[in-house]
């Protein structure tokens, strides 16, 4: 028995001094793009042409922040993550990012990158994390939807935007002709955001809600409007937002660029699909307004002391993953835009049509105010619930705006 | 020092071992109880009540993400939440849910008993296909409820428009009543072969000629059920009502699954509660104290049952 233990004890030893060594020498990628079949592919090929060891550790989309929340408590975090843009204030938090501005030098970073983009990783002076792909929430349109529903003009006003709903209501069978998102408090949120912007409601002012105004008010009442006639549909959540629109039911929906690739794979049409999908600038209420989007991104962070110099295996693999060739493939592969000065003046980016249109769309993009709270998840939850409630009919519009507002309010107040 | 002769003859004859322990062979016997216990004892330190602990120690916090370091605050979560009326809300939903799942797990799951209980052809068959529903992961069975309910493809849309009952697909899961109503019957889709399996065996131990005799007597089945097999089934009724009870307040997967908690939040559960607060909101303070509550909860139904439990050992 006594040399069991012994041998028991040696195997566990020995396992874990294994276990310490590799982990050692492999940097530990966090990812949710090598969980999704439009990435995964593209992950595997970023990575086979690094020259090291990188252990992916995929997760899907929604549950990777908990999975990094988790992490940091267990103090088990990766040493490289894929975050999202307007999660980053969130995790800054965490306090183990390492500020690159150190590891890399600030004037080296500014000549990579834009200083638009750049920022995206920066909080308070320390860039906690370098910009991979970037882009808009934006609006893309359907123009086959709209040509079968007899819509021959892209819309600009909310009128206008409204009359084409219509007409696709009325003209393709089963069709929800604006994929609002109406399930999932994070993506109501931005649709929202965007309506409450155009209808010129600030949501937040000076670190105070502002929702029950009369364009708070008439924000609510045009999304309840949209559901009751049958413009708009319950139970809608980005992802079927992207099969709608994809399968010819759905005329408008907010996406990122990755709206191409996601319209490619869900169409099961490949590119042949391209020509119908066009992002489009949003409605506005009064002709001359600024065409509303929020600035949209992935970035990448490094973990841990160990990882804070310019010549570890973490630092190497994210500046491969930024290198000219490996991000100008990645970027057009997923129809989005590089973050570096480089990528940007590709010819492959610039040559794409899409890539184009789509800068050209985005006007004016603004922050993702509720992203950036401490209780943003308590904020983008508040906003859904009643914005659900206003289209659902539990609550009228005014009624919803109100609540809202004294919640948002206990909420922000704590 | 032994006064009596044969006290000094016994002492010499039947001298303990050198190797005997302290407390003779009772004690020995309760050290050996203690010792099979241990295994599970420490399982179940390790699994169950360090993290209870735990948990109970961080009501006591604030530990959100951004607060890298839990700071004491005593009571004020506990306070702050039995002031939020979302809170009392997800109480309230949590009772209507769990009131009816037991309900009509415990109505169908008998039902379903009493028809396998008869003798006819199949019947074995039928007793194996009915137990589908239970070896089911839940997430699955609350897909596939979900995409019966879907208001484009769903098939009850389909069949309620083929008949004229409807002019347009209907998004039953986005009004309270139809949500919750979803996600009782996914729960008592699951529940029913469970309990079904505690009636069968108690029926087994029915006897049948006690029925035949008060049908002789002119006895129809309402009468029947009254009874005799509901008497006779008092004590298994007694204990699934209970571990139903038990079941349902811990619910989380196919009510997540299905509705996520709402729409807006028409099945927030305390469970799903707790997992908003801790991964939506990154509260972990706040999960915890819901959970406290939560498992307060489901104290008292635990705790009967247990006294249920030890009565019968006794």
């Amino acid at each position: 028995m006594r040399h069991f233990f012994k041998k028991a004890a040696g195997v566990v030893t020995a396992a874990a001094l294994t276990a310490g060594a590799a982990s050692a020498d492999t940097v530990e990628f966090m990812n949710w793009l090598g969980a999704e079949e439009t990435g995964k592919d593209t992950l595997a090929q970023m990575v086979a042409s690094f020259d090291g060891e990188v252990d992916i550790q995929p997760y899907a989309w929604g549950d990777l922040p908990k999975n990094l929340f988790l992490r940091a408590r267990s103090k088990t975090l990766p040493d490289v993550s894929q975050i999202q843009g307007r999660m980053l204030p969130t995790f800054a938090s965490i306090g183990e990012m390492v500020d690159l501005n150190e590891v890399i030098g600030k004037e080296k970073l500014q000549e990579i990158f834009p200083a638009s983009f750049l920022a995206m990783g920066d909080i308070d002076g320390k860039q906690l994390a370098l910009p991979w792909i970037g882009g808009t929430i934006g609006w893309v349109a359907n123009m086959e939807v709209l040509e079968a529903a007899g819509v021959a003009e892209i819309p600009t006003t909310v009128d206008e935007f409204k009359a084409a709903l219509i007409a696709v209501r009325d003209n393709v069978p089963n069709s929800v002709p604006y994929a609002l998102a109406t399930k999932n408090n994070n993506s109501i949120l931005l649709d929202y955001l965007i309506w409450s912007w155009t209808f010129g409601s600030d949501v937040i002012v000076d670190g105070k809600p502002m929702v029950n105004g009369p364009e708070g008010k008439a924000t609510l009442a045009f999304l309840t409007e949209l559901v009751q006639e049958r413009m708009a549909a319950p139970e809608i959540d980005r992802p079927d937002s992207r099969r709608l629109f994809a399968q010819g039911a759905s005329a408008f929906y907010l996406d990122a660029p990755v709206a191409r690739t996601f319209a490619r794979k869900f169409s099961g049409r490949d590119m042949e699909i391209d020509p119908a999908v066009k992002p489009i600038q949003g409605p506005v209420l009064n002709a001359g307004d600024t065409p509303q989007s929020i600035q949209w991104g992935h970035v990448i962070a490094i973990f841990g002391e160990e990882n804070a110099t310019p010549d570890s295996d973490a630092v190497k693999f994210v500046m491969h993953l930024l290198s000219d060739d490996v991000l100008v493939d990645y970027a057009s592969n997923q129809g989005v835009l590089p973050t570096t000065k480089n990528g940007l003046a590709s010819d492959a980016i610039n040559g794409d049509a899409y890539l184009k249109d789509w800068a050209a769309a985005s006007v004016a993009p603004r922050r993702n105010t509720i992203a950036s709270l401490e209780n943003g998840g308590e904020v983008a939850g508040i906003i859904g619930e009643e914005v659900q409630s206003a289209i659902l009919g539990q609550k009228t519009p005014d009624q919803a705006a109100d609540d809202m507002q004294a919640r948002l309010e206990a909420a922000m107040a704590n | 020092m032994p006064t009596d002769l044969s006290q000094a003859a016994d002492a010499r004859t039947f001298r303990p071992s050198p190797h005997a322990k302290r407390g003779g062979l009772r004690a020995g016997q309760g050290r050996f109880g203690v010792m099979l216990l241990l295994p599970a004892l420490i399982a179940f330190s390790l699994i169950v009540l360090s993290p209870f602990v735990q948990a109970l120690g961080l009501s006591l916090y604030k530990y959100t993400i951004s607060t890298p370091e839990p700071i004491f605050v005593g009571l004020a979560n506990f306070k702050k939440l039995l002031a939020d009326p979302t809170v009392r809300g997800s109480f309230v939903t949590t009772a209507v849910y769990v009131f009816f799942t037991t309900f009509f797990s415990i109505t169908l799951g008998l039902a379903w008993a009493i028809i396998l209980n008869e003798p006819f052809k199949g019947r074995n068959a039928l007793r194996g296909i009915s137990l589908l529903p239970w070896i089911m992961p839940a997430t699955v069975s609350a897909f596939i409820f979900g995409w019966i309910f879907n208001s484009r493809y769903g098939v009850l849309n389909a069949v309620a428009m083929e008949f004229g009952f409807i002019e347009h697909p209907q998004a039953w899961l986005s009004t309270t009543s139809g949500a919750m109503t979803a996600i009782v019957m996914v729960k008592v889709w699951l529940s029913i072969p469970l309990f079904m399996s505690f009636f069968l065996a108690g029926l087994a131990s029915m006897d049948r000629e006690q029925i035949e005799a008060a049908r002789v007597d002119g006895a129809g089945n309402y009468n029947v059920l009254k009874d005799h097999i509901l008497p006779h089934l008092r004590p298994v009724i007694l204990v699934v009502v209970v571990l139903g009870m038990i079941g349902n307040l811990q619910q989380f997967d196919s009510i997540y699954a299905l509705t996520g908690g709402g729409p807006v939040r028409a099945t927030s559960v305390l469970s799903v509660e707790v997992y908003r607060r801790a991964f939506e909101q990154w509260d972990i303070g706040m999960a915890a104290t819901i959970g406290v509550l939560w498992v307060a909860t489901i104290l008292p139904p635990a705790y009967f049952y247990l006294r249920q439990l030890m009565k019968g050992a006794e």
